[in-house]
C-alpha cells in the first residue's frame, strides 16, 4: 500500500490520492484546492488543526507533535 | 555484490528481523524497560550483536514502535468502512488492537518514561484512529443520530475508557484478553451514550 509522502496516511483507493490520481504521491488531505501539494507551513498548520480538533491538544503541543511527525516524512526531508 | 556478500546481507537482515520480533514479544510480556540482555537471550544471539543492528536501547525501542505504529495505522485504514456507524468503527478499532493488546497496554502505561519520539508515534497512531472516528461521528452528527459534543471530547472519552480497561485488565478479565471479554460491551455502551 502506498502512503502519502506529506502526512503518512495509507492510500489504498484512487479517491484517496490528490485529484483522484493514483500517480500523485500525496493524499487528498495534503492537496490544495487546485490539487498542488500544500507547503511545509500549510501542512504544519493543517496537521496541528486536525490534532486540536480531533484530540483536543493545546495548540502549541499540537504544533510540536505535528512537527515531530513531519520530520519522519519524505516530503519534508529538506525542511529540518 | 558477490554471492557470499549477498548471503551475509540476508543473514544480517534475518538477525535484525529476529531481534525486532523478539523485542516486540518481550515488551508485550515484560514492558519496555526490560534490559536488552533479556531480549538477546530470548533471540539466541550475543548481547554485542544487538548493537550492530541498533546503536542504543532507545534505537531498538523506537524501531519496534515504528513498525507497530505503521502496522496499526495500515490495519485501521484497511478496516475503515465508508458510511459505517460509530459502533462498527469502534468494533474495528478494538479488533485491530486485539492483535497487539499487551504491547499497546504497556505502551500507553509507560509512554511517559519512553523517549519523546515514542510519544510522537503514539500520537500518530491516535491521529489515524481519530481520523476514522471523526469521519463516523461527524456523519452521525450530520444525520442527527449522534449528540452534538465536540469531536475531541468524544474521542478522548472513548480513549480514556478503553485505556482504563486495558490498564486494569487484571481486574476486568483476569488471565484473559480484556478486549475479547469486554470489547463488545465498551463499544456498545459508548455508542449508546453518544446517540441522540
Ligand atoms: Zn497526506
Amino acid at each position: 500500500m502506498k502512503t502519502c509522502i506529506a502526512c503518512g496516511m495509507p492510500m489504498k483507493d484512487a479517491s484517496e490520492h490528490a485529484m483522484n490520481d493514483p500517480k500523485k504521491d500525496y493524499c487528498i488531505y495534503c492537496a490544495r484546492p487546485d490539487g498542488s501539494m500544500q507547503s511545509f507551513d500549510e501542512k504544519l498548520e493543517s496537521m496541528a488543526d486536525f490534532i486540536v480538533r480531533t484530540q483536543g491538544f493545546d495548540r502549541k503541543a499540537a504544533l510540536r507533535a505535528a512537527e515531530d511527525m513531519m520530520k519522519k516524512l519524505p516530503a519534508w526531508e529538506g525542511c529540518f | 555484490m558477490s554471492a557470499e556478500q549477498g548471503k551475509r546481507q540476508l543473514q544480517k537482515e534475518a538477525t535484525r528481523e529476529r531481534i525486532l520480533r523478539t523485542a516486540a514479544a518481550v515488551y508485550s510480556e515484560r514492558g519496555f524497560a526490560t534490559p536488552t540482555n533479556v531480549i538477546t537471550q530470548e533471540a539466541g544471539i550475543s548481547h554485542g550483536s544487538l548493537f550492530v543492528h541498533f546503536s542504543t536501547r532507545e534505537d531498538l525501542q523506537i524501531s519496534v514502535l515504528e513498525r507497530f505504529a505503521q502496522e496499526v495505522c495500515d490495519e485501521l485504514h484497511d478496516l475503515s468502512v465508508n458510511n459505517g456507524s460509530v459502533e462498527e468503527m469502534l468494533r474495528a478499532h478494538i479488533g485491530v488492537l486485539k492483535n497487539y493488546e499487551l504491547f499497546y497496554r504497556n505502551l500507553v502505561s509507560e509512554t511517559a518514561l519512553l523517549p519523546r519520539e515514542t510519544r510522537t508515534l503514539l500520537v500518530s497512531v491516535q491521529s489515524a484512529m481519530s481520523h476514522h472516528f471523526g469521519t463516523a461521528v461527524e456523519q452521525g452528527q450530520r444525520n442527527g443520530t449522534v449528540k452534538d459534543l465536540p469531536l475531541h471530547m468524544l474521542f478522548n472519552i472513548w480513549i480514556g475508557l478503553l485505556h482504563y480497561y486495558l490498564q486494569n485488565g487484571d481486574l476486568f478479565a483476569p488471565g484473559s484478553s480484556v478486549l475479547e471479554q469486554c470489547g463488545d460491551e465498551l463499544a456498545n455502551s459508548f455508542s449508546k451514550l453518544i446517540s441522540k
